[in-house]
């Protein structure tokens, strides 16, 4: 998520809030976020409840832990989703910047 | 593939997030893009 933080402000510029979603609790959220100085919003998501809402296949997800994201446009529409084949299967920020500024 | 699918609606949803504030999904909806990033795991 740091690849994330890192380009924070730019993400900013483009009207783009990002949140991220995991299994853990407040606590682990909390002390993550101060440790990197994290910018974004965290939901912690114990019973996989976006997780299943946003992902069919939770099969898929069982198998590892596997990263998601979505982007979502201002109408609310969904415009972007990309799942991860391993854990360093994360799509570049400029890639999303250059989808962002086609919306 | 996924349930949702491109170039639909998102399914809204709200949630409480880890400073105990609520985050709604489309009350972004006519101000912001959001990125939404499903991390299974931090370590």
């Amino acid at each position: 998520m740091m690849q994330l933080q890192h380009d924070y402000e730019e993400f900013v510029e483009k009207d783009t809030v990002i949140v991220a979603i995991g299994p853990e609790n407040a606590e682990a959220f909390q002390s993550y976020w101060e440790e990197h100085k994290l910018s974004f919003y965290g939901l912690p998501d114990k019973k996989h409840t976006v997780l299943k809402m946003y992902g069919q296949k939770v099969n898929l997800f069982k198998l590892g832990r596997m990263p998601a994201q979505m982007l979502i446009d201002k109408e609310g529409i969904l415009r972007y989703v990309h799942y991860g084949h391993s854990m360093k299967d994360i799509p570049e920020n400029s890639e999303i910047f250059e989808l962002i500024d086609t919306l | 593939m996924a349930s949702v699918e491109v170039n639909k609606s998102a399914p809204d949803f709200e949630f409480v997030d880890f400073k105990g504030e609520v985050f709604k999904l489309s009350n972004f909806q006519g101000k912001k893009n959001v990125l939404i990033v499903l991390n299974r795991g931090f370590v």
